[in-house]
């Protein structure tokens, strides 16, 4: 059964993500101000929104991390290898927002780059993530998964900051597609179905690159635990 | 097809095409690294024997 599922799973995230190329590029019609331009954005928002989803995995892991490391140990580095997955699989979902969104808003904006709200939060947040990462890869000893943990929690307070400051303050960026007043939303039916294919298409790659992360940072500990005891055993 | 169309076709292909290596890329180098942990386990479970 898991083994069906190991296969299965892979397999429909495929077929979804060439299901939702196919809705982004041939099925949505083209946009009336923004033109062609505006497909980036099929592929732009949800990853923002699989990055936020994962950097909430990483908040998730840490406070497991910092709640369990003394009286479950075992529970500790399962969430530990939680938070790490979740951060590292986040960075690389942000790393394509800052890249789709500049490319979009060359052409929407006639510009790369702004120095407003949502764009330096969402760089900020990146930058956090970034240093989290060069904290697991470079520090060493004891303290650095605890450190690291608190890292976690305060670069995951800097994703509500995002969400919301294009509510709080006048951007450049756009207004919220969903939940930013009567007039947001998608209106047209084949924008919204490729829109919300996309977001299941990659919410599902998502998933499956945190679980295989995931895996391979627990082989990793059980690796590192089994060299550390017979250290101390021959010592 | 005016500049602008050719022009805002680039910036798609470019977007999609990023998004694909760095994901990939990025998947490539887990399953390197799942390897590398895999072959560690197995040269372990050798020495122990």
């Amino acid at each position: 059964m898991k083994k069906l599922a190991f296969t299965l799973f892979p397999a429909i995230t495929i077929a979804l993500m060439i299901w939702g190329y196919y809705q982004a590029i041939y099925v949505a019609p083209e946009e009336q101000t923004m033109h062609e331009a505006q497909r980036i954005f099929y592929y732009h928002v949800p990853s923002a929104m699989v990055a936020f989803l994962f950097f909430a995995v990483s908040l998730c892991g840490s406070i497991g991390y910092l709640t369990w490391r003394r009286s479950k140990p075992d529970w500790a580095q399962a969430s530990d290898a939680w938070a790490l997955a979740g951060a590292e699989v986040g960075v690389v979902f942000c790393t394509v927002v800052l890249i789709t969104g500049p490319l979009w808003g060359r052409r929407a904006w006639g510009i790369w780059w702004t120095w407003d709200a949502r764009l330096t939060t969402t760089l900020v947040l990146w930058l956090i993530y970034v240093s989290y990462l060069l904290l697991r890869r470079f520090a060493a000893g004891p303290q650095m998964q605890t450190l690291a943990a608190v890292l976690g929690i305060f670069g995951a307070l800097d994703v509500p900051i995002v969400y919301m400051s294009n509510r709080w303050w006048r951007t450049q960026h756009p207004a919220p597609v969903f939940g930013g007043g009567p007039d947001s939303g998608i209106k047209d039916p084949a924008m919204l179905a490729a829109f919300g294919w996309n977001v299941l298409a990659w919410l599902c790659w998502g998933l499956l690159i945190l679980f295989l992360r995931y895996h391979v940072e627990r082989q990793h500990q059980r690796y590192a635990a089994a060299e550390a005891e017979e250290a101390l055993t021959s010592a | 097809m005016d500049e602008r169309a050719i022009l805002d076709h680039q910036f798609v292909v470019a977007a999609y095409a990023i998004t694909w290596i760095l994901q990939l890329g990025y998947l490539a180098w887990l399953g390197l690294k799942w390897r590398s942990e895999k072959r560690n386990a197995e040269r372990r479970s050798h020495q122990t024997r």
